[in-house]
């Protein structure tokens, strides 16, 4: 085994369509079962940073939990920007629209960037991650 | 928004909507990666992925009929002519889409 890999958690200790985050050599990383075969994702969402692990992980599509963008394991490519958040019908009361639309202004700029992938081995009943 | 990555995504969601509606995606692969591609620059434009052989009226009530798949909204005539009115799905029987009829709704009794 190259030197590079860096062994994470027991291929038993997620079962398919779950992910866990381990931190590897200064490196927060989700490791995902998809199917049996497993992948290694950046943890943080390349849109807001919020923890990937916490999402869902459809086929070998992971969901972000924050503002459910979304983004293919397998190349770490962005699939899906944030989705708007359903307000209603109501308005909002004035500090709180006052607030959304400062928000809006301060995120409008934040783009959806893709996420890094790392490569992954399956070794002994260990799952191998190259940090 | 890389838009290999986002076509197989749709094709991935897509294929969970419509195979329990019986349908499933046109055996013709070329026609199939060329519609993808249209509803990922509707995408794109609009932020929805419209059917890409349907106009936008800006209606919202009607322009939400046409959100690929629209099997459910127009499921007796796709019934009818076994594929849905762009080509993208097609009965789980058909294997020659080619083949099939292109019947207007008034054709078939639906309007």
């Amino acid at each position: 085994m190259s030197d590079k890999f860096v062994r994470a958690i027991r291929a038993d200790e997620i079962a398919p369509g779950g992910m866990k985050a381990v931190e590897l050599d200064g490196h927060e990383i989700v490791i995902c079962n998809c199917a049996g075969t497993f992948y290694a994702i950046q943890r943080r969402c390349g849109h807001m940073n919020a923890a990937l692990e916490l999402g869902t992980l459809d086929g070998p599509f992971v969901t972000c939990a924050m503002h459910c963008a979304q983004f293919d394991v397998t190349t770490g490519q962005a699939i899906a920007g944030p989705v708007p958040a359903d307000l209603g019908n109501e308005s909002p009361p004035p500090k709180v629209a006052a607030f959304l639309q400062h928000a809006g202004m301060q995120m409008k700029h934040i783009r959806t960037e893709s996420i890094r992938t790392y490569e992954t081995k399956v070794e002994d009943g260990w799952v191998h991650v190259a940090p | 928004m890389d838009t290999k990555s986002r076509k197989k995504a749709l094709h991935y969601f897509f294929d969970k909507v419509v195979d329990p509606l019986g349908f499933k995606f046109t055996p013709d692969v070329e026609l199939m990666d060329f519609l993808l591609e249209q509803e990922v620059m509707l995408e794109g434009k609009h932020g929805i992925p419209f059917c890409p052989c349907q106009p936008i009226r800006h209606d919202r009530a009607r322009d939400m009929q046409i959100v690929c798949p629209c099997i459910p909204f127009h499921r007796k005539h796709f019934d009818a002519i076994k594929r849905c009115w762009c080509g993208l799905f097609v009965h789980k029987d058909v294997i020659d889409p080619d083949s099939l009829p292109q019947l207007p709704p008034k054709d078939v009794g639906f309007e």
